[in-house]
């Protein structure tokens, strides 16, 4: 099999509509463990260009996919909690807003950083992600062109997208989730310097239907 | 930091981290807000933060800063707000306990929604924990604020 | 003190009882001077009685208010004896003393126990001021009543106001005995189906005083850990970066309780603070190692094997009709099921607190208890004081379900409060996780119930087999099996018309606390007997209400010997006030299905269970649709109970409505689960409970008017609720769900 259907084979590896990272390859990329994200300099060995950036969109999406971040972009009307990403409980609703109704806002609870003590997760404007951006039930394919969709992540330019990923506020809570919740893969700024070069190399998506 | 509180104007010196309810029942004395759970799960701690509804066992004081709190005490001066009269008429309450927190939420409804449907009414009303079991009656009390019809409900 | 406006001039001074508004320190009394009818300026014809020069008349609520409304009953109901105006009565909450009688608020017995008492002191002080007055008058004291503050001359329609008696009428003696009673129509107070709430406005403005609204000036805070495993202690530990958290003032080594346990406090450190947030911050930062001591083993999944492996074993018979082996060899069709209930927390809202202040010779402590004199004496014990040197004040109670009937929380205030001396006020204030982690928890239990059908579907035997870890073994760490005693509930007092009978009560060692939860025992063998009638119904094909009919047999009075036990404690009742009445089980049935057109079931999915307890008999039927997220939502619910003559209708109402949403909330949620020892759950988050999308809209209540003597009210409603919502989803789903919690099952 040629090498180039291998790796994107491998780049789509998991997405099979499951809420699965690309699957950690057993050849040309190097071997990770699940708290740990490539680098950049980890898919030079992906000559082809586009191969490449669909490869690296791969490796943003174990990122994406993650429960700590998949949780609060539900297609639904709940936000999920936990890693077996169960409704969230006290049982909360989306509302007008995205953020919640009367007596239940999302910030009735949530404050602008984890509370230690009392356990509540926290980060600036909490909120959830609007339904165009749900991810839970979509192939990173999917989540990959509503990502890149103006119409459908808040007008924002491929630059702008790099700029949220690598250095938003509610982002970050992904890698700092307080208590004893397991972080996203990796730190932001890599997550950001893999979305910046995902851009780089085109913006490329996996499949859809992968 | 200064906060208004129940219309009064304070000077909280304190960690600004301490969540608001022990700032209000240790420090200011105002022991109407609960202490139920301690990690926002039930509702007993419920205040209002420039009239939305927040859980102050997990709110820091800090955010409270240059802002209105209303605890229960200061729904009314008197217990004559339509929420706490329809509780008594009702004969809302059983032990008591969680019910400053219960009817500061359905404050918090009504002042947005006058007149909620019965499902607006459960999803607001979905975090506040009654272990007496005073749901329905809770439910009925809030339609008769709202002025809506109670087909179901009791008393 | 800031008085809220508008208030009745009789909640205020109610609330001068019930609870202070915040600022003002709460007041130790001296008691009130016992039935002496020299008594200074007044009247005082019962302990629980006082009538003052001015007419204004205390009446002493003796038992602790959880919610169940004795504050809002037993006054109304002496002051209705007695003849009062409501806005004249003050009600005094007591403190913990033997002169009250039993105080233990527990097992559905305030009125049931002491419903003849609190009207005879009633009649005796109405018949005092009736007799001055008639002594007055020179008229016969039978032509004479009292109404409204004032004693009335019948033919003559003369009146004199209480006040103007009361000095006359205490110089009488005090009568013991022959007590007139009024006609029951008379009392109007307990029949008013509108009766307020004693302290509804207190609680609604948060004026009322629970027991962490206790405040002294520069009183301090506690917060303890304590060993994660019963039995366990402190190996070692160090309190450097505690002390170093500012606001913390002291560190304290509590007392490592020796088996069995009792109520003796759990052991651990304690962090003493100025502020309920600094003590929880030092506790955090308190550095300990434990000893877990030898129940670290315990592990719930491999305890439910042991639990199952007990009941498909021998036990010891407490219950023998005919010859159940005989039986089973003919039968033409055998049902058998297993049913397992987990150890349940009582989850009050208010968690536990107390409040405690010791000087050299004397004690005070605040606490929302449901047992002060227990209180009092094991106070007394650790501080080595005489008990009248100890008083306890009992503030509301947030919730108690028989969590607040135990010491620890008490003696722990106590213990601090004396390491802390000089009158220092101290509140031990429990965390939501202390809570759950430190449970008296409701026994864990598995059962086995066997039942041969004939050929026309009658039950010829019935074979009940249980094992559940006995609260004994919290008094006796010998005992590892049910009494006797403990199968009054709800196995040897069930009626049965099945004529061979065989219950069994086999082993369960425990290595948890374990205590009251409302109901107790009921809440599993209601569920069993419940889904397994309901088992026998749809082996039969036949209608549920029909076999629950046929199951108990016809009405009638249950003698010892057709029940099949040598003795039945029948919760402190004797069979002849209270039988095991067939006829009222078979009642409540009739009337609940009727209430919900079950006749009418086609398309619906119900689920029927009745029980009996505390000496009533409650029935219920659920009903259930289809949720697309959540399996099933419970739409509608009924309940009906009798509980013979019924004080305070508006409040047994309510006790309906909130057991029944108890029992939703055990069957769906319930279960404290240990592993290594250790309690897993911690908040409201894993520990759930009914939340208000869980019930229906309506609960339809039904209570039985009735002239039977009263029976129980709290606790009654809660057994039969399990199994009926296991009935209906199995209407609903075909699933058999025979383990609570349901939401494990179902994944909800």
């Amino acid at each position: 099999m040629p090498m180039r259907w291998v790796l994107f084979v491998l780049a789509v590896a998991g997405c099979g509509g499951k809420q699965q990272p690309p699957t950690v390859d057993r050849g040309a990329l190097r071997a990770v463990g699940p708290s740990e994200l490539r680098t950049v300099a980890d898919f030079d060995v992906v000559g082809d260009r586009g191969a490449r950036s669909r490869a690296l969109f791969g490796e943003m999406a174990r990122v994406l996919t993650h429960p700590r971040c998949i949780n609060c972009h539900p297609n639904g009307d709940s936000p999920h909690q936990r890693m077996a990403m169960e409704l969230h409980d006290p049982p909360v609703v989306r509302g007008p807003a995205d953020n919640g109704v009367p007596g239940m806002e999302c910030t009735t609870c949530h404050q602008d950083r984890n509370q230690e003590l009392t356990r509540v997760p926290g980060a600036p404007k909490w909120h959830l992600a609007p339904l165009e951006m749900a991810w839970v039930g979509r192939s990173i394919g999917q989540i990959c062109n509503q990502i890149k969709d103006p119409n459908r992540n808040g007008g924002k330019t491929l630059e702008q997208i790099v700029e949220h990923n690598g250095h938003d506020e509610l982002v970050a809570w992904g890698w700092n989730p307080g208590a004893d919740r397991e972080p996203a893969p990796g730190t932001q700024s890599q997550f950001g310097a893999l979305s910046a070069a995902w851009v780089e190399t085109g913006a490329e998506c996996p499949e859809e239907s992968r | 930091m200064k906060i208004k509180i129940n219309g009064v104007d304070k000077t909280l010196d304190v960690d600004p981290e301490m969540p608001l309810l022990w700032a209000l029942r240790d420090v200011l004395g105002l022991t109407g807000t609960k202490y139920g759970c301690g990690e926002a799960l039930c509702g007993a701690c419920t205040v209002h933060l420039d009239g939305h509804a927040v859980r102050a066992c997990v709110t820091p004081v800090r955010r409270a800063e240059g802002r209105a709190v209303t605890t229960i005490e200061g729904l009314s001066a008197d217990g004559s707000h339509p929420l706490q009269q329809a509780w008594l008429e009702l004969r809302v309450p059983q032990c008591g306990f969680c019910q400053a927190g219960q009817i500061m939420t359905a404050a918090a409804l009504l002042a947005v929604k006058p007149k909620p449907s019965d499902a607006e009414i459960d999803q607001s009303m979905a975090g506040n924990i009654c272990r007496c079991g005073t749901y329905t009656r809770i439910r009925s009390a809030i339609k008769k604020v709202a002025g809506v019809p109670d087909d179901g409900g009791n008393q | 003190m800031t008085l809220p406006l508008k208030l009745s001039r009789r909640a205020f001074l109610a609330g001068l009882g019930a609870g202070l508004a915040v600022g003002v320190m709460p007041r130790v009394g001296r008691a009130q001077s016992p039935s002496d009818k020299k008594a200074a300026g007044g009247l005082a014809p019962h302990v629980l009685i006082h009538i003052a020069l001015d007419g204004t008349t205390t009446i002493v609520c003796h038992r602790s208010e959880m919610g169940q409304g004795i504050r809002s009953s037993l006054p109304i109901l002496i002051g209705d004896e007695i003849g009062v105006d409501p806005k004249r009565v003050v009600v005094r909450q007591a403190e913990g003393d033997k002169k009250y009688g039993d105080q233990n608020t527990d097992g559905s017995s305030s009125i049931r126990e002491q419903y003849d008492s609190y009207r005879n002191a009633g009649a005796a002080a109405r018949m005092m001021l009736v007799a001055a007055a008639a002594k007055r008058w020179k008229v016969k004291p039978e032509s004479c009543t009292t109404e409204n503050h004032f004693v009335l001359h019948r033919p003559t329609k003369r009146t004199l106001a209480f006040a103007d008696v009361v000095e006359a009428a205490s110089k009488l003696p005090v009568p013991n005995k022959d007590f007139v009673l009024r006609p029951f129509s008379e009392l109007k107070g307990i029949a008013d189906p509108k009766l307020p709430l004693l302290d509804g406005l207190a609680y609604v403005t948060g004026t009322a005083q629970f027991g962490a609204d206790v405040r002294f000036p520069d009183m301090l805070t506690a917060v303890i850990a304590r060993p994660p495993v019963v039995g366990g202690k402190v190996a070692r530990y160090d309190a450097k970066r505690a002390l170093a958290v500012p606001g913390v003032r002291k560190v304290i080594e509590m007392p490592v309780p020796k088996p069995p346990w009792l109520f003796q406090p759990w052991g651990g450190i304690a962090v003493v603070a100025d502020s309920t947030w600094a003590a929880i911050k030092g506790r955090a930062a308190l550095d300990i190692t434990w000893d877990h001591g030898p129940n670290a083993s315990y592990n719930s999944d491999a305890y439910r094997e042991e639990l199952l492996a007990s009941v498909r074993g021998k036990g010891t018979t407490h219950r023998d009709v005919g010859n159940i082996d005989t039986a089973f060899a003919v039968a033409a069709k055998t049902v058998e099921a297993e049913y397992v209930v987990p150890h349940l927390s009582q989850m009050p809202m208010e968690p536990l607190v107390a409040v405690a202040r010791v000087t050299k010779g004397q004690a005070e402590v605040w606490a929302p208890t449901q047992n002060p004199q227990a209180n009092r004496t094991s106070v007394a014990a650790l501080l080595e004081l005489p008990e009248d040197k100890v008083t306890i004040n009992v503030t509301l109670l947030g919730g108690g379900f028989g969590r607040k009937s135990k010491s620890d929380f008490v003696v722990e205030a106590a213990f601090i409060a004396k390491e802390l001396g000089d009158g220092q006020a101290v509140r031990v204030q429990w965390t939501r996780e202390d809570d759950v982690k430190h449970g008296y928890y409701n026994a864990v239990s598995a059962q086995r119930l066997r039942a041969a059908l004939d050929d026309k579907g009658a039950v010829t035997a019935w074979h009940h087999k249980t094992a559940f870890t006995p609260i004994g073994g919290t008094f006796n760490d010998k005992l590892d099996t049910p009494a006797a005693d403990d199968l009054m509930q709800g196995v040897t007092d069930l009626a049965l018309a099945a004529p061979n009978v065989r219950a069994e009560a086999c082993k369960a060692p425990l290595h948890t606390r374990v205590g009251w939860y409302r109901s107790v025992y009921n809440i599993f063998h209601a569920f069993a007997v419940g889904s397994f009638i309901d088992e026998i119904a749809h082996a039969r094909s036949a209608d549920p209400r029909e076999v629950w009919l046929d199951v108990i047999g016809p009405a009638r009075k249950m003698s010892l010997a057709e029940l099949g036990i040598p003795k039945q404690p029948n919760y402190g009742e004797t069979l002849d006030k209270h039988p095991v009445d067939a006829g009222r089980l078979r009642n409540v049935i009739e009337r609940v299905t009727k209430m919900a057109s079950w006749s009418n079931r086609k398309g619906r999915a119900l689920g029927l269970a009745a029980h009996r307890s505390f000496v009533a008999y409650s029935a219920v039927v659920v009903s259930v649709v289809p949720d697309p997220v959540r399996v099933f939502r419970i739409d509608d619910a009924w309940i009906s109970m009798d509980a013979g003559i019924v004080v305070n209708q508006e409040r047994v109402h309510s006790q309906l409505e909130g057991g029944l949403i108890m029992g939703i909330s055990n069957a769906l949620y319930g279960g404290a689960t240990m592993t290594n020892g250790a309690t897993d759950q911690s908040n409201f988050r894993d520990a759930r409970v009914a939340r208000i999308r869980d019930v229906p809209h309506r609960i339809h209540t039904d209570i039985v008017a009735s002239t039977e003597p009263p029976s129980g009210v709290g606790e009654p409603p809660v057994p039969p609720v399990g199994a009926a919502v296991a009935n209906a989803i199995f209407a609903l789903t075909g699933k058999r769900l025979r383990e609570m919690p349901f939401a494990k099952a179902l994944k909800i």
